[in-house]
């Protein structure tokens, strides 16, 4: 019975605050689009938030944490670019392509799969280890270390130039609700009650027949997926790759704080940390100390494992709990 | 050709002794308290930009750092076990994203205060070469070879013999039996993580003696030290010292018959090869599978 009301409630919630995110995402752009470096600043933070989405969900579906997810960012960066330069496959097809790389890339990672927590994440790491001397070593398919330079850029459609800075975060902004949605459905889906049934024991969940290494094989492909069509946009976004900026460990480490900072359990809650981190990151820390200004983040990110593990809202809701609970007997 | 393989197989050894220590600190904590710490290879790289402090500011010999480093990595250490100590729930999942977190501040710490240059030593005594038999080496690889050696008999005494070790070990296989035997885990606890940072200290100065150090390095080196430990299998000293001179054996034939930029997939390979054929490590006995 409580989990039911709890459940009720959690969609209710999450609704709501998709559908003021969703408000501000669109509004958003109408108020700045003259101005480049805020658009700019918007764009580069949805892309934290879909690199954060994918790593929540296997996360909290998954029950794996990752530190390896710059591999799939890289990895579907450079299956994009390479394919849409080489091989003239058009941009939007590449950058599906583009996730369905990094799919592949986390096929050779399924033997981990058979660690448990803390020996999963350390492998999923050296993977991205890696695949970025993999980017540098294949010169003749990613120009090495030099790395890739014009890069195609997101094409014109009738109407909407998507390579300008508008038309790029629209693009972006759809690839994200596209991917809240998808993982929405799947929370939802009898697949997401076995997964949390086995977040909260695995061997029991095995016992009533859920095959939970394939469960768990089809969340890391899913995110792989998402965080790898998230690298191929953003390759054709920046039209420049080289290894070091796309397996950088900044893409593990800013949505790591942003999906903590929002809390990694529920949905918008990832991206809207992604937006208030990034901006945070690039308009306050980076002010005030212009190299190693992750610094901060690191310093956020531990605060918020010890004070709130669970995101900044329950820790907000703690605070006006006395308020909550006076006007709700107010109401009744 | 031969002689290079020897070689080859000679510089793997030495290596593989401050990888040892590494990895030690890092089975260590995980042993007591069933962390992994993220941050063991960014505080061996503290303790390696103090020797570079000491070397470059004072002019002194590296090796004289030790006590220096010592006090600020164990310090550090014990910083990182309070604050691990305080989480409340899912300790498992959320100690890795903590360490890491601190992996983060450390590197950037280090990256403010002592710039993304690569540093190394300018000690000619370390850098002379030492000769033995057809081998060849430097001064300094000969002699943090021993230290690790030195070290890691130490440490197996003090797990074995002494009283704090027993009761590490104690806490190690059954938590509440050893409360009920009067121990207080949280004390272990914490000597486990000051020991760590002991070991951490060492291999820093060593690595700073024979190799080259920049803030990036922390993690290569925490990726390293985990690789050992699949490669042993938890629980044994001579397991850990073995893992790490295969790591290092393989680092150094792939950088002898192949190339130096392909020195880390050496260590994958090794990993993944060992993770299909036995997954317990080679003298593992505990289950880590899922």
């Amino acid at each position: 019975m409580q989990t039911t009301k709890n459940t009720t409630k959690n969609t209710t919630m999450s609704k709501t605050s998709l559908l003021a995110l969703l408000a501000l995402c669109v509004g958003g752009p109408l108020l700045f689009a003259q101005d480049h470096y805020v658009m700019s600043l918007l764009v580069a933070s949805m892309v934290i938030g879909g690199i954060a989405l994918s790593w929540a969900l296997l996360g909290n579906l998954g029950g794996m944490i990752s530190f390896g997810h710059a591999a799939f960012f890289g990895v579907g960066a450079y299956t994009s670019a390479v394919l849409s330069m080489k091989f003239g496959v058009p941009v939007l097809a590449a950058l599906l392509l583009g996730g369905v790389g990094a799919l592949v890339a986390a096929l050779a990672m399924l033997p981990v799969l058979r660690l448990r927590g803390p020996y999963f994440a350390l492998a999923i790491l050296a993977y991205a280890h890696i695949f970025r001397i993999l980017a540098t070593e294949w010169t003749s398919m990613t120009g090495g270390s030099g790395g890739l330079s014009s890069i195609p850029p997101l094409p014109t459609l009738p109407g909407l130039d998507l390579s300008s800075k508008i038309g790029a975060y629209f693009v972006i902004l759809f690839i994200v609700l596209v991917f809240a949605v998808i993982y929405a459905r799947l929370r939802e889906s009898h697949y997401g009650l076995a997964l949390r049934a086995m977040h909260e024991s695995e061997d029991a969940t095995r016992v009533v027949g859920v095959n939970s290494v394939v469960l768990k094989g089809m969340m890391l492909l899913l995110s792989a997926f998402m965080c790898g069509v998230v690298g191929a946009f953003n390759a054709h976004y920046i039209s420049f790759l080289e290894p070091d900026y796309a397996f950088s460990a900044l893409w593990v480490t800013i949505p790591i704080v942003a999906a903590i900072f929002g809390g990694y359990r529920s949905i918008s809650g990832p991206v809207v940390g992604a937006v208030v981190v990034y901006l945070l990151d690039q308009l306050v820390f980076k002010n005030i100390i212009p190299s190693g200004h992750q610094l901060v983040l690191g310093v956020l990110l531990v605060a918020m494992i010890v004070f709130s593990p669970d995101g900044l809202l329950p820790l907000l809701r703690k605070l006006f709990k006395g308020k909550f609970t006076r006007s709700k007997h107010a109401a009744t | 050709m031969s002689e290079l393989i020897l070689q080859a197989l000679y510089s793997g050894l030495l290596q593989g002794g401050s990888y040892a220590l590494i990895a030690l600190g890092l089975a260590l904590v995980f042993g007591a308290m069933r962390v992994i710490n993220l941050a063991q290879g960014e505080l061996v790289l503290l303790s390696a930009y103090i020797a570079y402090s000491v070397e470059s500011g004072m002019g002194l010999n590296p090796v004289l750092a030790i006590p220096i480093a010592l006090v600020v990595v164990c310090l550090t250490s014990a910083v990182v076990y309070f604050v691990v100590s305080r989480i409340k729930k899912d300790r498992e999942i959320n100690s890795l994203i903590l360490t890491y977190g601190i992996g983060v501040i450390l590197t950037n710490g280090m990256l403010l205060v002592w710039k993304a240059d690569i540093r190394s030593t300018s000690s000619e005594w370390m850098q002379e070469a030492f000769v033995l038999g057809p081998f060849y080496s430097m001064r300094s690889e000969v002699l943090f070879f021993g230290v690790s050696l030195v070290m890691m008999a130490g440490l197996w005494w003090w797990l074995s013999r002494s009283w704090y070790g027993r009761a590490v070990r104690a806490v190690s296989s059954n938590r509440d039996a050893a409360k009920l035997m009067g121990i207080n885990p949280g004390y272990t606890e914490l000597v486990s993580f000051i020991v760590a940072g002991i070991l951490a200290a060492f291999a820093g100065v060593a690595l700073f003696s024979y190799g080259v150090i920049s803030p990036a390095y922390g993690g290569v080196l925490t990726v390293k030290a985990f690789i050992i430990t699949v490669l042993a299998g938890v629980g044994s000293i001579p397991g850990v010292l073995i893992g790490a001179v295969l790591l290092g054996v393989a680092e150094a034939l792939t950088v002898t018959l192949a190339s130096s930029a392909l020195q880390e997939l050496a260590g994958m390979g090794l990993f993944l090869l060992v993770l299909f054929i036995m997954p317990n490590g080679l003298f593992g006995v505990r289950g880590r599978r899922g």
